[in-house]
């Protein structure tokens, strides 16, 4: 048991972690995460076994990574528990001494003697070291008094508080790990949606996006609406970096397209034998437009970008509308009379199949769908804690970098005249250079006591 | 005048300071010294118009791009090194920390850095963007500080080995105080800049603020190994060369975060 607990709270096991996850962390970054099988057997051929087989396409979430972090973590533990007692009980405990034999092997030290009472002194001490923010105790007995003087004590567990830190944030991870919860929730202009496993839901009033002057994007904005327990409880605007904070659920803009499926498009229709006609019609999927001579025109399909895939059926290439193309079909008394492609950027590229003698002639004048928006909905009750763990670690920084600890001890012994022989000395591990200077200066004040 | 002519005088100051203080050191005159860190001293003085006639120009921080970037980071070193100086009075470290700062002016300047100012993605619009990038690169240029004087102390201690070198062992003692004070404020701005602010910023623009992108994970791993660098210092008394060679490659990792990611491993952090 002992050797256990002897193993944990040794630094070199410390230092040897730091080694290991550093080097873990690099061979993360170098291995691709996150990718198929089939990828990395692309990649690496026979090897891809040994990779897959050790988590290494997901190192950062496979059971050896975080099995170090939490060894990380309960070295941490243990060594501070170790180290720690044994502080507090020298620092705060009232069982003290101050031996002049102990001052004489410090560093720091001065010894002299000087003309005054006892109490004098020891009142004058108390003021100048109270006066440079020490805090003084004191003990006496029959002419004799010791005293302790102290001040940026914290300074000594600054690295204890980056310790409780560090253990802090890795405790947050976990909770995080644990309890984390995040969906996408895509939606359209005017629609309203349930937010999946939490009792609201939520409608998008309006999506823009903003353009700077030279076209880059300058801003992705989603107006929407939270509705909990039948009614609308709060409206707001969501865009990247302000997000939307409703009783621990965040939501986040994510990202963006257009609802292709449901398109208001325009077509202008002219005939081929009579320049004078000319006929504008709107149409969704599915809806239908009769021209005078009773033919039936339908829009059957379309896509923003046009191309024909592998398998030689027509598909979309992105979301973008690059290559818009809608299917017309064209019906007389339920019979197909024609079907076929139209590009509005390519007009003269449209052919139609089953037609025989094509009167028609079609242009895609104008093509829109309603934008929906993506927006993430998470909670992370980990979140909270990683902040506080943040707090600490930056105080413990402050403590143990910029807050150096000093004290200084008297032993003061009356002698007949009255006189008193003084003996101090200065401890500071930190900073030391200007603590002889500090201690200097207060030993020629009370050189000067009477 | 204009940010481009404030960058370039700044540029031109920080040369000739570099070469005065070369001159300093191979003539051996101490008052040389003086001059090479008023320059110094000038040249960010002038850095720091230019800067600002940017931010005024562009209306955001100016560290967007590349070149914005490297401007910023040859900025921050000078100002490390011109504290450290006037704290600490370490004129060796002077020439190598400005060679340093013309490196990064002169990459900075080439022409394969576009300079034109562009306006900012979304993702880049918040004061996070100042906070954490500001004090991230500041504090890598303390690593940077803590870079030059261990180098000096590695090629110090070597000649100290030899006999009659007790001069260069002395001076790389104070290389080695050096490195370790440079670290001192390097590793808390660090973390600060680099680890919690940015884990602020991300939660506040990604959902989460820990995703492992390889820019999240390089950073973890300089603070990992500016944290074996305290830990073997402070709690097992290394000093010294070990101590010197855990700094190198501090920095090393240090900058592979700050270039290397960007250019060899993909990620987030996909702006500049």
């Amino acid at each position: 048991m002992k050797a256990v607990w002897r193993f944990f709270s040794s630094v070199k096991l410390a230092i040897f972690l730091f080694i290991v996850l550093t080097l873990a962390s690099i061979l993360g970054t170098l291995i691709p995460q996150q990718r198929t099988p089939a990828e990395f057997q692309a990649h690496y051929g026979n090897l891809s076994r040994l990779v897959t087989g050790l988590d290494l396409d997901r190192l950062y979430q496979s059971a050896w990574f975080i099995g170090l972090l939490l060894l990380f973590g309960l070295n941490l533990v243990v060594c501070s528990l170790t180290r720690l007692t044994p502080k507090l009980l020298r620092t705060f405990g009232s069982a003290w001494t101050v031996e002049a034999r102990e001052l004489a092997s410090l560093k720091t030290k001065e010894s002299f003697t000087r003309r005054s009472s006892l109490e004098a002194f020891v009142a004058a001490a108390r003021a100048e070291l109270g006066r440079r923010r020490f805090r003084v105790a004191a003990k006496s007995d029959s002419g004799r008094a010791l005293l302790r003087a102290r001040k940026h004590t914290l300074g000594l567990f600054g690295s204890d508080i980056v310790h409780l830190g560090v253990l802090v944030i890795l405790a947050g991870g976990i909770v995080s790990g644990l309890g984390k919860y995040r969906s996408d929730v895509s939606v359209s202009e005017g629609q309203t949606v349930p937010v999946p496993a939490r009792a609201i839901s939520l409608r998008l009033d309006k999506f823009e996006t903003e353009f700077y002057p030279t076209g880059t994007v300058k801003a992705w904005k989603s107006t929407v609406t939270i509705f909990e327990g039948g009614g609308p409880r709060l409206t707001r605007t969501i865009a990247v970096n302000h997000p939307l904070s409703y009783k621990g659920v965040v939501f986040y803009q994510s990202s963006y397209g257009w609802d292709w499926e449901n398109p208001f498009l325009e077509l202008r229709i002219k005939k081929k034998s009579d320049p004078a006609f000319l006929k504008a019609i709107s149409l969704k999927l599915g809806g239908k437009a009769a021209l005078d001579d009773g033919t039936e025109i339908t829009a059957v399909r379309f896509l923003p970008d046009f191309v024909i895939g592998a398998d030689n059926e027509p598909a979309t290439r992105t979301w973008e509308p690059n290559n818009p193309a809608v299917l017309v079909e064209g019906y007389r008394k339920d019979a197909r009379v024609f079907s076929g492609w139209i590009f509005a950027k390519y007009p003269e590229f449209t052919h139609f199949r089953d037609s025989g003698d094509m009167e028609l002639a079609f242009e895609l004048t104008s093509y829109q769908a309603p934008q929906f928006s993506v927006l993430q909905a998470a909670s992370d009750p980990g979140a909270p804690v990683i902040w506080t763990g943040c707090v600490l670690l930056m105080l413990g920084l402050f403590f143990s970098f910029y807050w150096p600890p000093r004290e200084i001890k008297l032993v003061l012994e009356a002698h007949e005249g009255p006189s008193v022989a003084v003996s101090a000395g200065g401890l500071a591990s930190k900073g030391r250079d200007r603590f002889e200077e500090e201690f200097a200066s207060i030993m020629a004040v009370l050189r000067r006591t009477s | 005048m204009n940010e481009p002519t404030f960058f370039l005088l700044a540029f031109l100051a920080y040369v000739l300071s570099a070469l005065v203080y070369f001159g300093s050191q191979l003539f051996s005159k101490e008052k040389w010294a003086k001059t090479g860190f008023l320059l110094a001293v000038s040249g960010l003085a002038v850095h720091t118009l230019a800067l600002a006639a940017r931010t005024v120009k562009s209306g955001h921080a100016p560290f967007t791009n590349m070149y914005e970037s490297i401007s910023f980071l040859a900025w921050a070193s000078a100002l490390a090194y011109v504290l450290m100086e006037g704290k600490f009075k370490i004129r060796k470290t002077g020439p190598y920390v400005m060679l340093i700062v013309v490196a990064l002016m002169a990459i900075a300047s080439s022409p394969l850095m576009p300079k034109e100012a562009t306006p900012l993605v979304p993702a880049l619009q918040s004061y996070w963007l100042w906070l954490h990038v500001s004090v991230t690169l500041l504090g890598e240029a303390f690593f940077a500080v803590a870079f030059v004087s261990s180098l000096l102390f590695l090629r110090a201690d070597a000649r100290g080995r030899k006999p009659k070198g007790e001069e260069a062992a002395r001076a790389a003692e104070r290389n080695d105080a050096m490195s370790y004070r440079a670290i001192a404020v390097g590793f808390p701005l660090f973390t600060l800049g680099g680890l919690v602010f940015g884990m602020i910023w991300a939660y506040k623009a990604w959902g989460t603020y820990w995703s492992w992108d390889p820019k999240e994970v390089w950073s973890l791993i300089t603070w990992l190994v500016f944290a074996l660098y305290l830990h073997t210092r402070i709690v097992m008394g290394w000093k010294g060369r070990r101590s010197a060679l855990i700094a190198v490659l501090g920095f090393l990792a240090a900058l592979f975060t700050y270039f290397g990611v960007n250019y060899l491993l993909t990620g987030l952090h996909s702006y500049a």
